[in-house]
């Protein structure tokens, strides 16, 4: 859809800055004995797009119902703006929700459920209808308004959701799983579309998703979370290249991580060795560890180079690993190579085509993969749960 | 697609189960003349026990009743002129109507909001399905045994009226208690709710709980919600509730008879008194016209609302 | 400012509560107060209070003289709700299977089984009469009245089975034939024991419709009364507390007979929900 710069009147835009902005303080939500939020602070700029990025059940719906007004923190506190919003209706936040299911009113026309806003605050039928009918036409919709949501694709449901909630004129945007219902094709265009969106508009966007792309893609801001907790909150950018703990680098594919303790620290860097005797150079970033204490590194997929070990000494040189050849995947413009350490660790190496096909590997050929010190980041926490990886063989 | 937007196509699209199953016939090559068989004891015993049985009815009303012969076969409308130009006939048709009216009106309230707590206000699915079969047990129990235990409750002697004076609110027993318009009605209540809660309680368990969510969302109140989402999405059950009471109250004569003490009839009264001179014509009419009645009734709650579509989903 | 609220209940939660729970009263009080004077003493009030509790009109029950044949109804309604519950079950199970198809004269089946649910049971009582006259018949609780009774449990264990059957994906059938069951295996390896707690219910209305059942029975038993229509009688002529105590009876056999069927499906559910 093609959102004109003068898409919504600004008439209706009398938001000022800063007031689109979210903060969390101390916020816990509790189902029973079992904690869905463990004491979250959080701060979302106004006009920013955030992403929420979890699996199933990390709690990241959780927060967005909560920021809805439609779940209830068991403590904590919520603002917009400087409003403190607990308790209060999502009118009087300025926030509406898209849900995953879009709640399109099943016995309402498209135009009478875009208009529905309009007639809870009681305006007359003639004047809401005619105002749902210019939202319509801004998402391009108007020639379906007659029709009822049952009748629409996936695709349209989705613009009238979105209409449904930008006529209320919100200061936040909140989408839940948005994308997920539709086809590939389809959640490429809308993910453009949402991003463009929220540039006109300006006002902040939080959206839930489990899919790392569509945060990386979309998000101004990317919460990563588990159980319950907020792993790392930071630019995209930050995120995949720099992430802040093993989860992350995991959770957010692309990235390798090994840990070692601390064998010896210079100005310049640190030595680390890992429990198979393996030695790895690491930068020294913030404070210097104490010497004995566990690291963990990470590195990009497609910084690691392989080859097959020479007179069987591979192990021996410092940052590199060896393993075995589990399985290559052509991904068109890189070949993912997935190697299964000698400690049972899978470890992957990105590699540019013209470079694999030069000297391909198979399954069950022994290499060696190799990275550059440079090309070392390190984990602002070690690794203490070892291989466990939230998304196993899902990483791209 | 969305989840509700899937399900309302499907249900558009399918009126029966048969179009939702239709692949399994065709993909496991099933013989075609199996669902004629599967659905033949039910046709021979609805056509049997019903169909036939109805049509009789309908014959016999034109037939001709004669003291000490009883039947005679003919072709006559003097039953219908008979029924018709009996203003006691009327007079019961009122009295039903006036019943079915008060009936309705409060099972529908009772029912409505009932559902609407067990749903929407229970948090726990447990606890709700735990309420709902409290709600429905007694359905499975005696109705007549149901109707006269409000007997030692509303009679002179009865437990109100004991309560009552106790208290000091009245000096005299309340007459109007029981063998009352009052008692029928409270009977009514008693054994019919039911079939409003169970429709209306089926329909709202299945309206997705984010559609109230955007309501609130779209400013919304409490009421608002009610009004603007939960009523409309109730409707279908609503009208199906609505189908059960109706038939219920207009087929009854036992109640009616019990609970009024003889003080009140129905229409199928008039029925129980020709049956009892052994004038079946005469009572066919009689049946016929009710019969009438109550399917038009149907007929207008069918058209109001795709009830089969409720029922087969 | 108003204090923010943190998860309480919204008062409209306390108002339809206070309405539900005067609605069970409503709806269980009358039953427990004839229950508690069944148990009347000598003095054969009618009403409370309860007077020397004795369980003499019980007893009463089963003295024919006084009362009417109480076990012989019972021994008819007995047999006569436990043959409708079998014939319920097997006709409407088959003919909800039927339905998963598309056949000729569907819709007409479906509607003849609805406007045999709405007629008044009256009217069909007479119909049916009629009809057995018209072939000579005379009317008997296991013929006329286990047809009247039929006509009115069908429709409703048909509904029940479409609701059951709309739920059961074709898939599993279409699984078990991919891994060789023949249709007998698959219909009794894979669908019956998924569809079994709706035959329970289906059952259970069989079984409960038939032995309540009055409007319908009253002209087709003939001379012989089931139980509900023996109690009928009995509101006209017993003036004593052995009313209320063959409502105790017949609400206890009536809640042993809800109990077994919901205990099963209960039972059902958590054996496949608990095994894990």
């Amino acid at each position: 859809m093609n959102y004109a710069p003068t898409s919504i009147s600004p008439a209706h835009s009398v938001h000022t800055k800063g007031a689109g902005e979210i903060r969390l303080v101390n916020l816990t939500k509790s189902f029973g004995d079992m904690d869905a939020v463990k004491d979250i602070n959080l701060t979302i700029p106004h006009g920013s797009y955030c992403c929420l990025l979890g699996p199933s059940g990390c709690g990241k719906t959780t927060i967005l119902r909560m920021i809805a007004g439609h779940e209830t923190p068991t403590t904590g506190e919520i603002y917009i703006g400087d409003d403190m919003v607990v308790g209060k209706t999502p009118v009087e936040r300025g926030t509406a929700m898209m849900f995953q299911s879009y709640a399109l009113f099943p016995h309402l026309s498209v135009l009478d459920n875009v208009a529905f806003y309009l007639k809870m605050r009681g305006v007359g039928k003639e004047e809401r209808r005619t105002r749902a009918r210019e939202m319509l036409e801004r998402v391009q919709l108007s020639h379906l308004a007659n029709r009822m949501p049952a009748q629409l694709s996936g695709g349209q449901q989705q613009r009238v959701a979105l209409a449904r909630s930008l006529i209320t004129n919100p200061k936040v945007l909140l989408l839940d799983e948005p994308l997920s219902a539709l086809d590939e094709f389809l959640r490429l265009r809308m993910r453009g579309e949402l991003k463009n969106l929220q540039d006109e508009l300006g006002i902040t966007f939080v959206h839930v998703t489990h899919t790392q792309p569509e945060a990386i893609a979309l998000a101004d801001m990317v919460v990563v979370m588990d159980t319950g907790r907020i792993e790392q909150a930071a630019s995209a950018n930050e995120i995949y290249n720099r992430p802040a703990t093993p989860y992350v680098a995991r959770f957010m594919g692309g990235q390798n991580v090994l840990t070692g303790r601390v064998e010896s620290i210079s100005p310049t860097g640190m030595v680390l060795k890992s429990e198979k005797g393996e030695i790895f150079n690491a930068p020294l970033t913030g404070a210097a560890p104490k010497l004995g204490e566990p690291v963990s590194i990470s590195m990009r997929r497609d910084r690691i180079s392989i080859s097959k070990p020479q007179n069987g000494k591979g192990a021996q040189q410092a940052d590199a690993v060896t393993g075995v050849v589990d399985s290559t995947e052509y991904q068109g413009s890189f070949v993912k190579v997935s190697i299964v350490l000698d400690g049972g660790e899978t470890f992957v190496a990105n590699m540019p085509d013209h470079e694999f096909f030069a000297e391909p590997v198979d399954h069950g050929v022994p290499v060696v993969a190799r990275w550059k010190p440079e090309h070392v980041h390190v984990l602002s926490k070690a690794d203490t749960e070892g291989t466990k990886d939230p998304y196993a063989g899902s990483g791209h | 697609m969305s989840a509700p937007a899937l399900k309302e196509g499907r249900v558009s699209a399918a009126t029966l189960p048969a179009s939702r199953m239709k692949m399994t016939a065709d993909s496991s090559g099933r013989k075609a003349w199996a669902p004629y068989l599967q659905v033949a004891p039910l046709t021979l015993v609805l056509l049997l026990f019903f169909a036939i049985p109805v049509a009789l009815v309908v014959v016999v009303s034109f037939f001709r009743y004669q003291m000490l012969v009883g039947l005679v076969p003919d072709f006559t409308f003097k039953n219908y002129v008979d029924i018709l130009t009996n203003p006691t006939n009327w007079s019961l048709y009122l009295s039903t109507f006036k019943f079915t009216i008060i009936v309705l009106a409060i099972t529908f309230v009772l029912g409505f909001w009932i559902s609407y707590f067990l749903v929407f206000h229970v948090r726990n699915l447990m606890t709700a399905i735990a309420l709902f079969l409290i709600c429905t047990v007694p359905f499975w129990t005696s109705n007549i045994i149901r109707m006269i235990s409000w007997r030692p409750v509303l009679g002179r002697e009865g437990l109100i009226n004991q309560a009552l004076q106790g208290m000091g609110v009245t000096a005299q027993p309340l007459d109007w208690l029981l063998y009352s318009d009052f008692s029928v009605i409270v009977a009514y209540v008693h054994l019919y709710t039911l079939f409003m809660i169970v429709p209306i309680f089926n329909s709202m368990a299945r309206i997705d709980k984010s559609l109230l969510e955007a309501a609130v969302d779209g400013g919304a109140s409490r009421w608002g919600v009610v009004w603007n989402v939960v009523l409309p999405l109730s409707k279908t059950g609503i009208a199906l509730g609505s189908l059960f009471v109706v038939t219920l109250v207009m087929g009854d004569f036992s109640v009616v008879t019990v609970m009024s003490g003889g003080l009140s009839g129905s229409v199928t009264s008039g029925m129980f008194n020709d049956l009892q001179f052994l004038n079946y014509p005469r009572a066919a009419a009689n049946a016929v016209i009710l019969l009438i009645v109550v399917l038009l009734i149907a007929v207008a709650i069918f058209r109001l609302v795709d009830v089969r579509k409720e029922l087969v989903r | 400012m108003a204090l923010p609220s943190y998860g309480k209940r919204p008062w409209t939660f306390y108002v339809l509560a206070t309405l539900f729970t005067l609605f069970v009263i409503f709806l269980y009080g009358p039953m427990i107060s004839v229950l508690i004077l069944s148990f009347q003493g000598p003095s054969a009030a009618l009403n409370f209070p309860l007077r020397d509790p004795s369980l003499m009109w019980f007893d009463e029950l089963f003295n024919p003289r006084r009362v009417g044949d109480v076990p012989g109804a019972f021994r008819r309604s007995l047999p006569l709700a436990l043959i409708t519950m079998l014939l319920t079950v097997v006709i409407a199970v088959t003919a909800g299977f039927a339905f998963r198809h598309r056949f000729r004269g569907a819709t007409l089946v479906f509607y003849m089984a609805i406007a045999s649910l709405i007629i008044p049971g009256l009217v069909l009582s007479i119909g049916i009469l009629v009809t057995a006259r018209f072939l000579g018949l005379s009317a008997n609780w296991y013929t006329t009245a286990l047809g009247a009774h039929l006509s009115w449990t069908l429709p409703f264990g048909l509904l029940i089975m479409f609701a059951v059957l709309g739920r059961l994906s074709p898939s599993y059938e279409e699984a078990s034939y991919d891994l060789g069951a023949t249709r007998w295996q698959t219909v009794k390896d894979v669908v019956l024991p998924i569809v079994f707690p709706g035959i329970i219910a289906v059952a259970l209305f069989g079984f409960t419709l038939s032995y309540d059942e009055f409007p319908r029975s009253w002209l087709t038993v003939g001379t012989l009364n089931t139980l509900p229509l023996e109690i009928w009688t009995m509101t006209t002529n017993v003036t004593s507390p052995a009313l209320y105590a063959l409502g105790t009876v017949t609400t206890i056999v009536s809640f042993i007979v809800i109990a077994l069927a919901l205990g099963s499906i209960l039972l059902i559910q958590r054996r496949r929900s608990g095994s894990s």
